[in-house]
């Protein structure tokens, strides 16, 4: 069996512990953002699209009046 | 009440996120990341920069997961070369099973990204890149054949594929050329390497191409791949795909390469202890060469506007 750490081995394994919580969180943060973002993205490329395929149907009845 | 947890011990000191980001081979990411980015400036038509960000972002994460992935599966092939021996598993700074773990943390997250904001087939393709290099490559090929970083090439073509692919939403010939090109590159740029590591691979039982066949058949296939290459990489330029920028580019460098591939390729028996400077130079002229080559391809394009 492993032996138990020194308190200068602990105190070097919480902060091993702490810097890679820290990196994850960054992580984890930077992720969320970037989702959101794209989710902006695709909302507004959606729309567009949208607004473009219903633009032509909206104005064939007007010019099938004629 | 529960007991209380036992103090942590030295065995289980918990790897840095250093090493978790050197598992990821951050150099070998430089070249994928910039003809990933290349094959997407070069291509037809337009992509939201948010998301052109997502899928070199995408492209990176998924090789870095590859990479973990093989240096999970060949940990006790690393302890055994100098070159490699510094790494987080063989070293003793990370335990096995978090490499492993995060070699498929970063592969599934970096696929399930690039199908959510690209597309299908960009995933399919990224997906396939990963079970090329971890699973044909690192597993199957490498222990198995010298022709292994032939057909092992492969996984290091693909970015600038998916790069294109993920501007144009289908797969044309052009971007398979810029694969072919890649494709070619690898060998030549490889065995340079090769010939002057080949103590580190014999000694690990790895069958690269200068233990197995010798030193003189390395050097003539060598040349002969650089051969190839030449006219594959003016073949964009032949068929109408890119403009006179790319095309003269790609000769100056080609012949170049051509040259400092000759060298190593006709070179007769070497003396022992010798310093192997012109393999040496074509290795690192070799990776000069494809950063050029690339960035070429995108200044022509956004000079001449001659697209696929």
């Amino acid at each position: 069996m492993s032996q138990p750490m020194t308190p200068s081995e602990l105190a070097a394994f919480r902060a091993r512990q702490k810097s890679r919580s820290r990196a994850l969180a960054l992580v984890l943060v930077a992720l969320v953002v970037l989702f959101f973002v794209i989710t902006l993205v695709k909302i507004k490329d959606g729309a567009a699209a949208r607004h473009q395929a219903v633009a032509p149907v909206a104005t064939q009845p007007a010019s099938g009046a004629h | 009440m529960s007991p209380p947890p036992p103090p942590p011990t030295l065995a289980s000191q918990p790897a840095e996120w250093r090493d978790f980001f050197a598992l990821t081979k951050p150099r070998v990411m430089t070249l994928v990341i910039f003809t990933g980015l290349c094959g997407l400036l070069a291509a037809p038509g337009h992509l939201h920069p948010v998301l052109g960000f997502t899928a070199i972002l995408c492209i990176a994460v998924a090789a870095g997961g590859a990479a973990a992935l093989n240096m999970w599966w060949e940990a006790d092939l690393d302890a055994g070369m100098k070159r490699t021996r510094h790494r987080p598993v063989p070293a003793g700074r990370m335990d096995p099973v978090s490499a492993r773990d995060f070699g498929v943390a970063l592969s599934c997250g970096a696929v399930i990204t690039m199908a959510l904001a690209i597309g299908w087939l960009d995933a399919g393709i990224l997906a396939l890149s990963i079970f090329y290099y971890a699973w044909i490559y690192t597993v199957w090929l490498k222990p198995r054949t010298p022709q292994n970083i032939v057909i092992g090439g492969g996984a290091g073509a693909f970015p600038p594929l998916i790069g294109w692919i993920a501007v144009t939403g289908h797969i044309t010939l052009m971007p398979v050329l810029l694969f072919l090109i890649i494709f070619m590159w690898t060998p030549p740029h490889f065995w340079a390497l090769a010939l002057f590591v080949q103590i580190d691979y014999s000694n690990v039982g790895i069958p690269m191409m200068p233990v197995v066949a010798g030193e003189r058949s390395t050097r003539h296939q060598i040349l002969a791949y650089s051969v190839v290459l030449l006219p594959l990489t003016l073949l964009p330029w032949w068929l109408g795909y890119t403009g006179r920028i790319y095309g003269v580019s790609a000769l100056a460098l080609g012949l170049c390469f051509l040259v400092l591939a000759a060298h190593v390729g006709l070179r007769r028996p070497l003396p022992d202890g010798d310093a192997m400077k012109p393999e040496k130079r074509l290795f690192k002229y070799s990776i000069l060469y494809l950063f050029v080559l690339f960035g070429m391809l995108v200044v022509d394009h956004l000079a001449t506007g001659v697209g696929a």
